[in-house]
């Protein structure tokens, strides 16, 4: 009769050592202590393509519009300034005289 | 004429200057009018006497053709001289901003006196190659200015 009841006792043990060992194997490994779910982080902005990226040109800024009547006195102005520049290059023909910088709004 | 001995008459006498002079037609330019225009047959050279010859080329702004100042000519300054270079077309476009006077002297008579009187054509060839090599020089350090800027645009 005693040793009827230790294997009992030793069989319920056994089932109850598989039933904690199978019930920790199936349980989900995502499951934590806290029931709510963790907050997703957004998305970062996605990082610039490394190819292909070339073939969309991006807008290039409008210039100001300038009417073309202030634009040919532009012009013309310009050539008066570079032939007067010529013409004290000439004068005095050095390096310095030949890249001075005038006051045209097409060199600045 | 001006005060000053036109560039083209520099170190003449005065009687080779009225030689030359009685070939010439003095002409009125109206304000805004055309002396000649680009590619036309240079049969006349000009000495400007009064006024101010523009002298433009053409040049494409905004898919409109416009005449660009190039040089301006002032009293006792030549303009035309491609009369006395072949192949004799006008590599410019002259017109007179304000009323202007010029002194238009033929080529065929020109050449004619010329030969009659080589040291007048002689004086006055070397005053020619002044005119002529000045502006060479002038275009050669503009074009290099911009030759210049270029460089510097495309190598920054």
């Amino acid at each position: 009769m005693e040793m009827f009841l230790m294997a009992l006792c030793m069989s319920m043990l056994g089932v109850a050592v598989a039933a904690i060992a199978f019930g920790a194997a199936t349980r989900p490994a995502s499951s934590s202590s806290s029931p709510v779910q963790p907050e997703l982080r957004p998305v970062k902005a996605v990082a610039p393509g490394r190819f292909f990226t070339g073939q969309i040109m991006p807008p290039v800024a409008p210039r100001p519009h300038v009417p073309t009547e202030v634009l040919l006195t532009q012009i013309e102005n310009h050539v008066r300034l570079e032939q007067a520049a010529a013409e004290s290059f000439l004068e005095s023909p050095s390096h310095a005289q030949l890249h001075t910088k005038t006051t045209s709004a097409f060199v600045n | 004429m001006a005060n000053e001995q036109p560039e083209l008459l520099k170190n003449l006498t005065p009687e080779e200057v009225q030689g030359v002079l009685a070939f010439g037609t003095r002409i009125t330019v109206p304000s805004g009018s055309s002396l000649f225009q680009l590619g036309d047959p240079a049969e006349r050279l000009f000495l400007v006497d009064r006024g101010r010859i523009r002298l433009t080329l053409p040049m494409q702004v905004r898919g409109r053709q416009e005449d660009v100042l190039v040089e301006e000519r002032t009293s006792g300054q030549t303009v035309g001289w491609s009369a006395l270079i072949p192949p004799h077309k006008f590599t410019l476009a002259a017109t007179a901003p304000l009323e202007t006077e010029v002194i238009a002297l033929p080529r065929e008579e020109l050449r004619k006196y010329f030969g009659a009187n080589p040291t007048v054509g002689y004086k006055i060839t070397l005053n020619l190659a002044v005119v002529i090599g000045h502006r060479l020089q002038l275009f050669q350090a503009m074009w290099l200015r911009e030759m210049q800027r270029t460089v510097e645009k495309h190598s920054a």
